[in-house]
Formats: structure tokens, C-alpha cells, sequence
């Protein structure tokens, strides 16, 4: 588990820096996130079906989610970036760990609720997380400014260097704990309601989640723009067109 | 050596000018433009970091380079992929100081806000607002179209699709980083004119649009599997829409709830995966 936690953590990082530190390269988005933990997180050839399926279905439900169409001064203090990361860890590990004790004709969806779940909750924790980040960038900020005065340029850039590792440390920090919390408290909860959980209701629930995830889309991609409904429509057509047309062509 | 437009005084023979790979230098150091992010200052720290290369090649002595450094730490806030106009500005009006001409404290902060402000504006509903969700949007897309390769084996859209994302994303935003800083410097004497040509509002209205529209091919790519697996003993349409309702269900209350309380998706989500688990111990 160590092993797995600290690749876990080394992404996490990562990815904190591309919202944090300025990358802004799309790297910090909860479906690029949560994809790359498959591609890094292998639980074995016996899950590999599993361990590139769901993580695939977290990252899809939580960005459509954690898109938020209003300009960043009046969205929520959410971290997005490692929540992808943390819910598709949780999810991966659990699914290998507890597997014996839930039972497997849930299939794969169980494990996408549970890291959509953590990956909800992670998001909102870790925008708590960057309250005292915040706090120690505005002390770096007078202490740059004292460095200026002085005329030392290489110890301002050493602090600055040291911001972004702060940065980083962050994120690898919160992703790892994080996810450890989560599988325990996986561990802890779920075989307590194994009973409750039997394949249609997962099942429901994954729909009405999806829907969920779809209205969130609906609001972010259509309410939003202008004429945003006009174009949706255009696109369902075309859609329907080029699916009767496929059928049309097909032996 | 970067080709540069007259400037106001002459320069004497020793003044130093800006080479491309200065300019270059501060490009790369943008990246990091948020690393002391505070809401007191904002960018300010990053900016000033970013300029490093700049001020070193410009000043010489403690003195004249702390005092250079000084002015760029205050408040500073733009758009972080279109920093790099910004700082270009900033870069040859620094080099002109530097080199004679009578600029002072003010104009340079002065240039920097006036370029800073409308970028905001402008970059903030372009890149947050709608390409950064179109992105993700298209990579979404990739998943339902994309057939598997091998039902029973491994799944490669996991890599397909968060590569989907990334290249449409950076397709847009890495233009705009490239071409920051050298362009920022090349029309530092025409700030209006440097607005103008990067053409953001119209593209803005491009994404909403296809957006929008990849949003309802979407839709019907992920009903059509849905409906075709909802009732595979053909007990009619009754059936197909009782399966369905769960989804539907979800989808418009999460659409009203968000019309209601903006911003609440994560705690409209977790309600209706409760109100699912509750309603269906109960049924």
C-alpha cells in the first residue's frame, strides 16, 4: 500500500501544481486526473478490467460535477485538481482490498459511486486545505518585499522556488492523506452495509448520479451561453441523424 | 536579438537591450505566475518573479535592481495563460528606462493595469468559463463514441480520453503562451492594438456554440445505449421509461437545483444519491 500511496501522492503534487502554481494545462481536471491513477495505480492482472473502467466512470461523473460555469471570483473553494486523484485511488484500492467482503454482482459501478463520492468530498476538503496555504503565501509576499529593499534578488527567487514547492507538497501531502482516510473509511463503512448493497440499487443510484452529472452539463453547457439550448438541440439532431444514418449503412 | 521599435529617448552606447532568449526565460517563468498566490497581492509575486531575467539583464547593482523588483511586487491579477502580453509590455518598458527614456514608476503601472484589467475579462470567460469545459466535454464525447477494442480487455479510452481533453485545451491555450511575451513586446507602444488582434470574444461566442452543441450530441449518444438496454425481454415502453426515470429524475433536479443555488453541484449531487439509497431501501 505504501507504494501505491506515494505514486498517489507524486501525481497528486503534480497535479496541484497545474491549478495552484500557474501550469493551467487542463492537467488538473478531475477526468485527466482520476484517468492517469489508472494508468498508475495496477492492482493486479486480475482487477486490470476494473482498474481502467472505473476510474474512467469517476472522472466522468466528477467532471461533469465539479465544471462550474461561473468566473473563478464567485465559484466555490473547491480543489478539483486532486479530487479526481483521491476518488479513483479510493475507489481502486477499496476495490482490491474489500472485493471479499461486497459482493461482486454490484460489479464495477459500486466502486464508481464510492470514488465519485470521495471524490465529491475530497474537493470540498481540500478547498479548506488551501485557507492556510494562502495564509503563508501573503507572509512569503512581505518577506519578498523586505528582500526587494535589501536588493537580494537570489534570496527572493529561492523563496519563490520555495512557494512552488510548498505547492507541491501540498497537494502530494493532501492527496496521500487523504486517500488513506478514504479507504479507511471505506474499510470501516462499507462491509457494515454489504447487505444493502445488491446490484440494482447500486445501479439506481449510478443513474440517478449520472443524471445528476448530465443536469450539472445541462446547466454548464447549455444555460449558461447564449442561444445555448438553440445549439444543444442543433447537436441532438445531428446526432440522431448520424446515428439513423450508421443504422441505415449497417449489413 | 529582438527587433525593437524606436524609442522615445536615444539610447546611449553602453544600454543594454533584451534578447529573445530573456524574453524566452520570462515565458517559462510564467508558468509559475501563482505559486505565492494571496488575496492581498494576487500575482503580484509571480510577476515580479517572472521579470527576474528581464531586471538582470537591464540593471546593474543591488540597488537599481531592487528598486526594479520592488515595482513589480504589488497587486497584480490577470488571466494566467495571457500573463504573457503582459509582461512583454512591461519587459520593453523596462528596456526603454533602462536604456533613457523618460518613463517612470507610474506609466509602467499604469501600462500594466490598463493591459492587465481587460485581459481578465476577457480571458477569464474564455478559458474558465468555456474552453476549459468544452475540453473536458470532448473527452467525455471520446468515451461514448470510441468502441472498445477488446470487451475483455484492457480499456484504452482511459488514456484516449484525458488525451482528448489536453490536446483540445492546449490547441487554444498554448497559442496564447507562446506567442505572450514576444508579442507583448513587439506592440508594447500600442496596447489597444495588442487587444484587439487576439480576437477573444469572438472566440469565446465559437465555444459557447460548440459547446452547446456537443452537450445535445452528448445526450443522445449516452440515451441511445440506455434505451436499447433498458428492455432487453421487450416488455414495452412502459418499462423502458421506468428504467429511465432514474436518470431523468436526476437530471432535472439537478438542473433545477443548480438554477436555484449556483455553484452547489457537489452537495445537489451527494442529496441525490441519498435520496436514491433511502428510496430504494424503501421500495
Amino acid at each position: 500500500m505504501l507504494s501505491e500511496i506515494f505514486r498517489v501522492a507524486l501525481l497528486g503534487g503534480v497535479l496541484a501544481m497545474d491549478r495552484s502554481a500557474g501550469w493551467n494545462v487542463m492537467l488538473g481536471q478531475p477526468l485527466v486526473g482520476a484517468c492517469l491513477v489508472g494508468a498508475f495505480l495496477n492492482p493486479g492482472p486480475q482487477w486490470e478490467l476494473w482498474a481502467l473502467r472505473i476510474p474512467l466512470g469517476v472522472g466522468v461523473l466528477l467532471q461533469l460535477l465539479l465544471t462550474d460555469p461561473s468566473l473563478p471570483a464567485a465559484q466555490r473553494p473547491r480543489d478539483v485538481a486532486t479530487a479526481g486523484v483521491i476518488g479513483s485511488s479510493v475507489a481502486l484500492l477499496g476495490l482490491e482490498r474489500l472485493s471479499p467482503l461486497v459482493p461482486l454482482t454490484t460489479g464495477g459501478i459500486l466502486w464508481v459511486l464510492v470514488g465519485t463520492v470521495a471524490g465529491l468530498l475530497a474537493s470540498v476538503a481540500g478547498g479548506w486545505m488551501e485557507v492556510p496555504l494562502r495564509a503563508r503565501n501573503q507572509i512569503s509576499a512581505r518577506r519578498a518585499e523586505e528582500l526587494a529593499l535589501l536588493g537580494n534578488l537570489r534570496g527572493f527567487e529561492s523563496l519563490y522556488w520555495r512557494g512552488v514547492i510548498r505547492v507541491f507538497l501540498r497537494g502530494a501531502t493532501w492527496s496521500g492523506a487523504a486517500t488513506v482516510a478514504g479507504v479507511a473509511a471505506t474499510a470501516a463503512f462499507l462491509p457494515r452495509i454489504a447487505q444493502l448493497v445488491t446490484g440494482p440499487r447500486a445501479g439506481l443510484i449510478f443513474a440517478v448520479l449520472l443524471g445528476a452529472a448530465f443536469g450539472a452539463g445541462f446547466h454548464t453547457h447549455v444555460r449558461a451561453p447564449r442561444h445555448g439550448l438553440r445549439w444543444a438541440a442543433i447537436g441532438a439532431l445531428a446526432a440522431i441523424f448520424a446515428l439513423l444514418r450508421l443504422r441505415g449503412t449497417a449489413p | 536579438m529582438i527587433e525593437s521599435k524606436p524609442a522615445i529617448a536615444p539610447a546611449p552606447p553602453s544600454a543594454p537591450s533584451l534578447r529573445a532568449i530573456d524574453l524566452a526565460r520570462v515565458a517559462s517563468r510564467a508558468l509559475y505566475l501563482q505559486a505565492l498566490f494571496s488575496a492581498e497581492r494576487q500575482q503580484g509575486p509571480g510577476f515580479a518573479f517572472a521579470l527576474l531575467p528581464v531586471i538582470r539583464r537591464l540593471y546593474s547593482g543591488v540597488e537599481a535592481r531592487g528598486r526594479a523588483l520592488a515595482r513589480h511586487l504589488g497587486f497584480f491579477g490577470t488571466h494566467p495563460v495571457l500573463v504573457g502580453y503582459v509582461l512583454g509590455v512591461v519587459a520593453r518598458l523596462e528596456e526603454r528606462r533602462a536604456q533613457g527614456a523618460p518613463i517612470d514608476d507610474t506609466q509602467i503601472e499604469y501600462a500594466k493595469r490598463a493591459l492587465a484589467s481587460p485581459l481578465a475579462a476577457l480571458g477569464d470567460p474564455l478559458f474558465w468559463v468555456t474552453l476549459r469545459p468544452l475540453a473536458g466535454l470532448v473527452g467525455i464525447l471520446g468515451m461514448t463514441l470510441l468502441p472498445l477494442a477488446d470487451p475483455a480487455g484492457p480499456d484504452l479510452r482511459v488514456l484516449v480520453c484525458p488525451l482528448l481533453a489536453l490536446l483540445t485545451y492546449n490547441a487554444v491555450a498554448l497559442k496564447y503562451r507562446i506567442d505572450g511575451v514576444p508579442r507583448g513586446y513587439a506592440l508594447a507602444e500600442d496596447p489597444g492594438k495588442l487587444l484587439r488582434s487576439l480576437k477573444l470574444a469572438e472566440l469565446k461566442r465559437i465555444f459557447e456554440r460548440v459547446s452547446a452543441f456537443a452537450f445535445g450530441a452528448l445526450i443522445v449518444f449516452t440515451l441511445r445505449p440506455m434505451t436499447e438496454s433498458a428492455d432487453p425481454e421487450g416488455l414495452g415502453l412502459a418499462h423502458t421509461v421506468s428504467v429511465l426515470a432514474p436518470f431523468v429524475l436526476g437530471l432535472i433536479g439537478a438542473a433545477l437545483g443548480l438554477r436555484r443555488w449556483p455553484g452547489r453541484s457537489v452537495e445537489i449531487a451527494l442529496a441525490a444519491a441519498l435520496v436514491a439509497l433511502v428510496f430504494s431501501t424503501r421500495v
